[in-house]
């Protein structure tokens, strides 16, 4: 069995932002980085899936500069096979159909059984790519999956939808997954595993290389919502409190209507 | 006539005397050093560790701690009757030898007898008040164990045997030395010099020349096979103590107090890191179980057991003797039980008071390496999330990194890269960097130098966690991981001196990172303090506060720091009313060993009983000198709903509020 899991590397959510010069995407410098959340679940789940199967290969793909090694690292110990970094010192300038289109490019001849990824990144938030895989693949996918199980090539899933509601959805491999928060917990990395992963086959590929498609989107800018008004604090005793509020929710919103 | 006693009086000198005593002594030592050997066996089951490097030094400290029983008396009344006990014992035991020296030997082949005139009284005298000396206090021994014994004194076959055995034996010693004295030397002025004896042969003296001579032989013999029989149990019984006990302390960790030991993480053959199974131990963590003595002392001050956490570290030693003597297969992980593992603060109490230098912590810590370099095993979610945010962040908060110094900006703090010239580096830490309640220390600190004329600098977001949290709960690879890219920042600012406001950067700084290649001074800000105010630098004004100091166990147990802290507080007018468990025996405030990371979910909480031992002593104010502290009283003191009445504080804080 053939596996694919994709990684973004993300800065922490915790940091402090600021928009670049250009105006269309965050400074880089200050900034702490990770493995976007979401694809954590990515690997967790392949990894699992390949524990299960035992014989299969799980190859981590991730699209950036060299420093994204250091993320895909952290794959590689948890659990992936080999590496596959796309050379590209411009990533976060892509969309996600030229990143989607790169990540097909690179796995259209290599027959993969099932490709993971996250359902977003924490920095674009498109929740684009996975599926855009999936139709330049021409694989069926699924995304926001909760719960994964796979026996014999057939995947039975649980996507999340709005309000807590789960979908049940049965396909044939190969597919490509695209995975939600709750549906695993990811592995810490033992030290034997992380001294195996400094080891292990992580190959670059220049982006030029995969990258066959133009762009048809563009960012026009980013900035940070304006500030509004702040908070109010009631203060007096219990019964007056109450009163109080709801006198200003009736006024103001309308949950009470 | 000269003051002197026949030995071998009634039993005879010859060969019939002689022949079967050494016969039986000989067999007796023969078993005994059979079964030490076999011990020996068993613990050479451990890994080595060289524990014989300075043979002069630990030579000393076994004779304070075995010899002088220094560690055994802490505990007073069991501790007494203990070392009065040991000590009587030793005497009867030299006075013995004498006799053997004298009878066998000098007197044998050289006709030399020592055993007469002045010093031959003083021999009686000393061997009869010893005698009855080991009587008492094994009495009251006994009592204790037997009729009063404290809650969870375990007591099984062996203490029978000990306490049984012991008895008898002295008291048939002087039942032969009363038939002897009944028979030789009543109505001499010698016999005043045995008065124990002189009783037993008051009491006895009705029975005739000839019942006595034959109570005499009888009881001779008996006692010598009764003192054959205790060699002979010597390693079968808890009597292995003896020996185990004393060659502990020779084989004790001669410091620094409290250090791990550094995990190879280049070694790329290791397979296994930390403490599964007892091959992956060393000899002497096996060889502590055999020197424990159930004495109870390490579970009646663990700050988890007392909380109802399964943890006891007594426990956990005596199960790896099981396992090394019974079961060597065993799982270790698994026979102490997990939560027991994780439950431990590494406050250190366990060793501090052990009186048989057992070192308690490192094993859990060898098993906690297990669990999490082997299987990635956390005591939960929050704490692996604190390890993850440390490995992106550089702190357990998961606080982004940049920010680090910027609580200092508005006090003119710069960090080393922007200006090196400075007197001190500053290693602020992760709760005082980012903590909103710690951030108030930082800033107290920085008043302190900055009145004094101190020129202090920070690393800012070059410093990292200093990884203690992470290294006591066993993540060993992160530890060094954010250690050597702390040192090679101080390093490479050509920092002289180093002061922390944080007990466990200071420790880790201080001992740990010296297996890293960090050799810069590193000082706790409360010794630090008191020296600029005993040289004048740092003036402040004292002004009178009712307060209670909390010991951290870091400060305190771990780096026996207990008097600078004091004297800051007695500089600014504290009127410092002491906590029963205070200095060496203070209760930990829960957070230590990594536990600042984890949610307390077993038990009683370990704050809130601290802040209740706050309160008992009625002071507005509970200082201490270490942010995991102060963060736990924070919380302590809502949860014991004391929050208006006591004030859990810094020690620079209220320095700080006393500038002159």
């Amino acid at each position: 069995m053939k596996i694919l899991v994709c990684i973004k590397q993300v800065p922490d959510m915790e940091s402090k932002f600021k928009v670049d010069a250009g105006g269309t995407w965050y400074v880089k410098t200050d900034l702490a980085w990770r493995m976007n959340e979401y694809d954590e679940y990515a690997v967790e789940q392949a990894v699992q899936l390949k524990e299960q199967v035992k014989d299969a290969d799980l190859t981590v793909l991730c699209i950036g500069s060299d420093k994204v090694k250091e993320t895909m690292k952290k794959a590689l110990a948890m659990g992936c096979d080999r590496g596959a970094h796309v050379a590209d010192d411009a990533a976060d300038t892509k969309e996600p159909f030229q990143i989607a289109g790169i990540i097909a490019e690179y796995a259209k001849d290599k027959n993969f059984d099932l490709i993971f990824t996250g359902m977003q990144s924490q920095d674009r938030g498109s929740a684009q790519v996975g599926i855009l895989v999936a139709e330049m693949l021409g694989l069926p996918g699924i995304t926001t999956v909760v719960h994964f199980a796979y026996n014999d090539g057939i995947i039975e899933v649980k996507r999340e939808l709005e309000g807590g509601i789960k979908a049940c959805v049965k396909v044939a491999s190969p597919a490509v997954v695209t995975c939600q928060l709750g549906l695993n917990t990811p592995r810490y990395p033992t030290l034997p595993n992380i001294m195996k992963a400094k080891k292990k086959e992580l190959l670059s590929i220049p982006v030029d290389d995969l990258l066959k498609i133009e762009s048809r989107q563009e960012t026009a800018k980013m900035y940070f919502p304006e500030k509004k008004g702040g908070g109010l604090v009631l203060e007096g005793d219990a019964a007056d409190l109450a009163d109080r509020l709801v006198k200003i929710l009736k006024e103001k919103t309308g949950v009470l209507g | 006539m000269e003051f002197t006693r026949e030995i071998y009086w009634n039993v005879g000198h010859g060969a019939e005397t002689l022949i079967p005593m050494y016969l039986f002594a000989f067999i007796a030592i023969g078993v005994m050093v059979r079964g030490i050997l076999k011990r020996v066996e068993v613990y050479k089951q451990g890994l080595p560790l060289n524990r014989t490097d300075h043979p002069g030094k630990r030579l000393l400290h076994m004779v304070k701690g075995a010899l002088l029983q220094k560690k055994v008396v802490r505990v007073q009344w069991p501790g007494l009757l203990h070392g009065l006990f040991f000590w009587g014992f030793g005497l009867l035991f030299i006075g013995t030898t004498l006799i053997v020296i004298q009878a066998d030997f000098t007197d044998l082949f050289f006709d030399v007898k020592f055993l007469k005139g002045t010093f031959y009284l003083f021999f009686s005298i000393t061997l009869d008040v010893a005698g009855l000396v080991c009587i008492f206090m094994l009495a009251g021994l006994l009592v204790r164990r037997f009729f009063f014994p404290p809650e969870g004194l375990v007591t099984k076959n062996d203490d029978f045997i000990m306490h049984g055995l012991l008895l008898t034996i002295l008291v048939t010693g002087f039942l032969i030395e009363g038939s002897r004295i009944a028979v030789t030397e009543l109505g001499t002025p010698l016999s005043y010099w045995s008065p124990m004896g002189l009783l037993v042969a008051n009491g006895i003296s009705g029975m005739g020349e000839g019942g006595l001579r034959a109570l005499h032989k009888v009881i001779w013999w008996s006692h010598l096979l009764m003192v054959m029989g205790f060699f002979i149990l010597i390693p079968l019984t808890k009597f292995r103590h003896i020996f185990t006990s004393s060659t502990n302390f020779f084989f004790d960790d001669l410091g620094p107090k409290g250090k791990l030991i550094n995990l190879d993480m280049e070694n790329e053959d290791a397979e296994t890191f930390g403490t599964t199974h007892l091959k992956e131990t060393t000899w002497k963590d096996i060889f502590d179980a055999d020197a424990c003595t159930l004495c109870l002392r390490c579970q009646d001050r663990c700050p988890a057991w007392n909380t109802g956490k399964p943890l006891s570290p007594m426990k956990v030693v005596n199960q790896l003797g099981e396992v090394a003597f019974h079961n060597p297969d065993a799982n270790l992980i698994e026979t102490f039980e997990k939560d027991v593992i994780w439950a431990c603060t590494t406050c250190f109490a366990c060793q501090e008071i052990c009186p048989v230098a057992i070192e308690h912590v490192r094993k859990i810590i060898d098993c906690r390496r297990a669990m999490v370099l082997m299987e990635g095993e956390f005591p939960g979610e929050e704490v692996m999330t604190a390890m993850e945010a440390t490995e992106v962040n550089g702190n357990p908060l998961g606080i982004g990194y940049a920010e680090r110094a910027d609580w200092a900006s508005e006090l003119g703090i710069k960090p080393l890269a922007e200006d090196a010239e400075v007197d001190i580096l500053y290693f602020v830490g992760c709760y005082a960097s980012f903590d909103k309640r710690n951030i108030s220390v930082a800033k107290s600190f920085i008043k302190l130098c900055q009145a004094a004329g101190v020129k202090v600098g920070i690393l800012g977001k070059e410093e990292k966690c200093c990884g203690e949290p992470m290294r006591k709960m066993g993540n060993e690879y992160l530890y060094q991981t954010v250690a050597a890219e702390n040192i090679e920042a101080m390093k490479s600012y050509g920092v002289k001196k180093i002061v922390t406001t944080c007990p466990h950067c200071f420790n880790t700084l201080e001992k740990d990172y010296r297996d890293l290649g960090f050799e810069i001074e590193v000082e706790s800000y409360t010794v630090f303090l008191q020296k600029l105010l005993t040289t004048g630098k740092l003036r402040i004004n004292s002004r009178e506060l009712s307060c209670t100091y909390h010991d951290s166990c870091y400060l305190g147990r771990h780096n026996t720091i207990y008097d600078a802290p004091r004297a800051l507080i007695a500089a600014a007018g504290g009127r410092l009313i002491e906590m029963e468990k205070n200095r060496a025996e203070a209760f930990c405030c829960s957070a230590g060993g990594g536990r600042i990371m984890a949610e307390e979910k077993i038990g009683e909480r370990i704050n809130i009983k601290r802040v209740r031992m706050a309160v008992e002593t009625g002071a507005e104010t509970l200082l201490s000198n270490c942010p995991f502290c102060l963060t736990m009283f924070e919380d302590g003191v809502k949860g014991a709903e004391v929050e208006d009445s006591l004030k859990p504080k810094d020690i620079a804080e209220i320095l700080a509020e006393r500038i002159i």
